[in-house]
């Protein structure tokens, strides 16, 4: 089980992770406003594909679960989780709540 | 000349060489006398179905020769015995010999003879049959009946040669059949490993000075990894064959580097179609034409046809769809056509990987995977997706690496060398890939 904060901490060291990979090095400075997904946001569709699929390896070794935060309930909610980094990390926090 | 007349010739030339030591074409030719006495023994009246349970040597290699000369049907079935019981019942075997190296038993089982028309057909034809199996789609295996004589007579052509030979596949694989068959026909030596580690494979090599070694890329892959490339003497290898699978284009350039003093080869055959002669008009590319007369071939949407001398009469469970009805084989191999009427295996049709909208085979990324400093080996697949349709996920073997490292070099490495949606999202770090890298359906 993960709190908001530390949930948001995998998050926010994923994003810069992979922002260095991608040589988007602004990444190392996303909050938990920065968008995501969209226009203007900071990834493409395979990027967030890369940042969901790193994160779920995050969530393992941190909790020891085995979650999928991309399918079809996460997709069909109103306000997108893969909208901002803030509501993806609240997101986290629900599904390893059980 | 057929293959037994060749055995008097070659009398005095070692044969066949493995853990229970080196016979030459006259005691095998003494085995095959042998055989054919103990068949004459069972009084059969027709053509007979029988399961020929062993591996490479020998006992096997003069019983698959007798019960061709005498128009049999035979099933060499060698490896994992649990799969046999079924393999026996779908052909109906009536007899069924088990092979040690230099000795054999017989046991019968059923009384009655197969009614299927496909063997009734080669009976009438007063053929033999060599019936070999493929892991169907569904996983039940596919047997499939070939014209045995019709097979043979495409050796009768072989020159003599010295060179001798591994045996890397099995005694029940066509490759391995036709390393088999090649061997004998031309008079060399065929050597069996112990087994198929690359250990012992490069022990056998070594021992025998080995100059023809017909293999996978995958096999390859392994023996470079292993590092018994530098604990033996390999230097007499000259010849490298290798086919199955797609080759990676970076896994060619290493092994071009540890072998310098051989000849990559790529070789092409399905069971359906038979092992068909190649040639690579660049040993460092992985373009290949066919050169075999026996043999035509076309494109249709991307996918390689075949029409063969030594296509199989059909199958035994199965529908012949795979065949259209003026006999053209459909391999499921998607290619691309080269200069100069070169062609390129990418990999099977169903493999076709397709992130949202953008299409890629999995072969080219574990190209660029294998030349990722830690990596052993990979395999990489789609998997669904609900963002993009399907996603690219490789499953890596890297036992000493950084996995976090590793994960962001070699997805970079994907982003430097391929188009982007070519790099995978999820990397799986995993103890062993299994099966060949291209996922045979055939």
């Amino acid at each position: 089980m993960l709190t908001r904060e530390q949930a948001l901490q995998i998050v926010l060291r994923r994003l810069a992770a992979l922002g260095h990979e991608l040589g988007k090095p602004e990444l190392a400075q996303a909050d938990e406003q920065t968008r995501l997904f969209g226009e203007t946001a900071a990834l493409d569709s395979i990027g967030l594909v890369t940042l969901i699929a790193d994160l779920e390896e995050d969530i393992r070794v941190a909790t020891g679960q085995t979650v999928t935060l991309a399918d079809e309930k996460a997709m069909s909610r109103l306000t997108s989780p893969f909208r901002r980094a803030g509501l993806l990390a609240e997101y986290v926090v629900e599904i390893t709540r059980n | 000349m057929s293959l037994l007349t060749r055995f008097t010739a070659y009398s005095a030339k070692p044969a066949l060489a493995g853990s229970w030591g080196v016979v030459n074409f006259g005691e095998l030719d003494a085995l095959v006398v042998r055989a054919r006495e103990f068949l004459r023994q069972l009084k059969l009246d027709r053509p007979t179905a029988f399961g020929l349970i062993g591996e490479h040597g020998p006992a096997s290699t003069a019983w698959l020769l007798v019960l061709a000369e005498a128009g049999h049907f035979v099933a060499p079935l060698s490896g994992n015995a649990v799969e046999h019981p079924a393999k026996l019942a779908l052909i109906n075997a009536q007899w069924i010999i088990t092979t040690e190296p230099l000795s054999w038993s017989l046991y019968p089982r059923v009384d009655e003879p197969s009614a299927h028309p496909l063997f009734a057909r080669l009976r009438e034809q007063g053929a033999a049959g060599l019936i070999l199996f493929s892991s169907g789609t569904s996983g039940v295996p596919k047997a499939m009946v070939q014209d045995f004589p019709k097979l043979l007579a495409t050796y009768e052509s072989r020159h003599e040669s010295r060179l001798p030979v591994l045996a890397l596949l099995g005694f029940d694989h066509i490759g391995g059949l036709n390393t088999l068959l090649g061997s004998l026909a031309a008079g060399s030596l065929l050597v069996i490993p112990a087994s198929r580690a690359p250990a012992s494979v490069a022990a056998a090599i070594a021992t025998h000075r080995v100059a023809v070694l017909p293999a996978s890329p995958t096999f390859l892959n392994l023996l470079l990894a292993s590092g018994e490339v530098e604990g033996h003497d390999l230097s007499s290898l000259r010849v490298i064959t290798y086919g199955t699978e797609p080759m990676p284009e970076s896994l060619l350039h290493r092994l071009k580097a540890a072998f310098p003093r051989a000849r990559f080869i790529q070789t092409f055959g399905t069971s359906e179609t038979g092992i068909t002669r190649t040639e690579s008009p660049d040993p460092g590319s992985t373009f290949l034409r066919f050169d075999d007369p026996g043999l035509e071939w076309k494109v249709v949407d991307d996918e390689l046809w075949l029409r063969s001398r030594t296509q199989i009469a059909g199958y035994l469970n199965a529908s012949n769809e795979r065949f259209t009805d003026d006999g053209w084989f459909r391999t499921g191999d998607k290619v691309e056509l080269g200069p100069d009427g070169t062609l390129r295996i990418l990999g099977r049709m169903g493999e076709m990987i397709n992130v949202g909208g953008e299409k890629l085979m999995p072969a080219e990324v574990e190209s660029v995977i294998l030349g990722v400093p830690g990596v052993i080996d990979c395999r990489v697949r789609g998997e669904a997706h609900p963002l993009t349709g399907q996603t690219v996920v490789v499953d890596v073997v890297a036992p000493a690496a950084d996995q976090e490292a590793l994960r962001a070099a070699l997805r970079t490495a994907c982003r430097q060398q391929l188009a982007r949606h070519k790099a995978p999202t999820r990397v799986n770090f995993v103890a062993a890939v299994s099966g060949e890298r291209l996922k045979k359906t055939r």
